[in-house]
């Protein structure tokens, strides 16, 4: 019986199309990302069938986590400087610059006010340990200092609109003051942060 | 793929023209090429694409109205819907009256159960759902232009036209969670009930919840 010969092909192929699709890939994934600051807290939005989208910039979130507590977000650099100096002044507060560029780099900020410096000068770990221990923003009736950050955020950026991120398993207390807090701030308008139904 | 062919042991004679050497055209692009599937699914996996979704809601404007000044609004259409833990849902028709307990239901957030609450507010809306169906008959007719705006104008002015529609009042207990808040407005948009609001709960109401709980 004769040998059957394979001819000897050379094993390389022409790659260059899917090499074309790769980079025409990773172009859109690079352009399409934005990369977020890590969030303090995780949230499990309620779903609903909503589908108006959330205004990708300029927008005041208010989160309540799944144990009540509330934190404030807002992005901008020149905006979060300019709040943070106005919650100096209605706290008494001195805030150095480093502490005013930390501030304007972070996300979603809940401390009450007496340990607002400490936490802009800890290092990145405190400031992970304490956001784990951090009671959130104090919004009960005596102590309402929710209503000063969303009166700073307010003045420092008007034309800002207001969301909740609330957790599904938020407890309806907090939720309502956060809602009372805002209509004494006369923001009667916000939207809450619902993820769309997946059924 | 290509490989850089290199001509070694070429220089046996050296006083042959010297020429330029025929470099092969062909570059190894195995490296990029892995750089490249690593970029991308780098990016592949840390895009987020699904956007959050939001509901708006407006508040009434906190001010110290007078009594008289208050927007009357018919007992017959009006539904108070009690959300209370585990869940459960309490409702009745009419006011709200301390002498007079009102008779209450429950139901459940379920779209098909037997005490769904979907079920009862499409019923009891039923007339501003046909008339939104109507707009809905009219777009497929051509009267209205087919275009989600003009749609949308459309229903909003029909839900907000329309003075018999139900008028539902919304009265999350402290024991409830934030999620049936969102699920009873998410309701309120189905059901195209255009008239809510929510409201604190009264004290005959606790009650009314507490009576409910026991039973």
């Amino acid at each position: 019986m004769p040998k059957i010969k394979i001819p000897k092909k050379s094993p390389s192929l022409d790659m260059t199309p899917m090499v074309d699709l790769a980079f025409l890939l990773v172009t859109f994934f690079m352009l399409t990302t934005k990369f977020r600051p890590d969030e303090p807290v995780v949230v499990d939005q309620p779903s609903s069938v909503s589908e108006i989208p959330l205004p990708d910039q300029g927008v005041i979130m208010l989160t309540v986590d799944k144990n009540g507590r509330v934190f404030f977000n807002v992005e901008g650099q020149q905006v979060r400087r300019d709040i943070l100096e106005r919650l100096g002044k209605r706290f008494n507060i001195e805030f150095s610059e480093e502490e005013k560029k930390k501030f304007s780099l972070l996300s979603s900020v809940g401390v009450p006010s007496n340990n607002l410096k400490e936490y802009l000068s800890a290092t990145d770990d405190q400031r992970k340990a304490m956001n784990l221990a951090t009671p959130g923003i104090p919004t009960d009736s005596l102590n309402n200092e929710l209503s000063v950050w969303v009166n700073a955020a307010r003045n420092a950026a008007p034309r800002n609109s207001i969301a909740i991120n609330g957790d599904r398993d938020a407890d309806i207390p907090t939720i309502k003051r956060v809602i009372a807090t805002l209509q004494d701030n006369k923001a009667n308008r916000f939207a809450l942060i619902t993820n769309l139904e997946s059924e | 793929m290509a490989e850089v062919q290199q001509q070694e042991g070429q220089d046996k004679g050296k006083h042959k023209k010297v020429r330029a050497k025929k470099a092969s055209t062909h570059i190894d692009m195995t490296p990029m090429v892995d750089l490249a599937f690593l970029l991308l699914t780098f990016f592949i996996l840390t895009t987020t694409l699904a956007k959050p979704k939001t509901m708006d809601i407006t508040m009434p404007v906190k001010d110290e109205i007078e009594d008289e000044q208050r927007t009357k609004v018919p007992a017959s259409q009006t539904m108070s819907i009690l959300l209370t833990e585990n869940d459960r849902i309490i409702w009745y028709m009419g006011m709200d009256d301390p002498t007079q307990p009102p008779e209450t239901n429950i139901a459940d957030f379920s779209v098909t159960g037997a005490n769904s609450i979907h079920k009862v507010l499409l019923e009891r809306n039923k007339l501003v759902i046909d008339l939104v169906k109507m707009v809905e008959d009219s777009v497929a007719a051509g009267l209205i232009p087919n275009k989600e705006e003009e749609i949308k104008k459309h229903k909003a002015a029909v839900k907000a036209a329309e003075k018999r529609g139900l008028i539902v009042l919304i009265k999350p207990d402290d024991k409830s969670k934030y999620k049936n808040l969102v699920d009873i407005l998410d309701e309120m948009i189905v059901t195209n009930v255009g008239r809510y609001a929510i409201v604190d709960l009264s004290d005959s109401e606790r009650e009314l919840i507490k009576n409910a709980s026991a039973n």
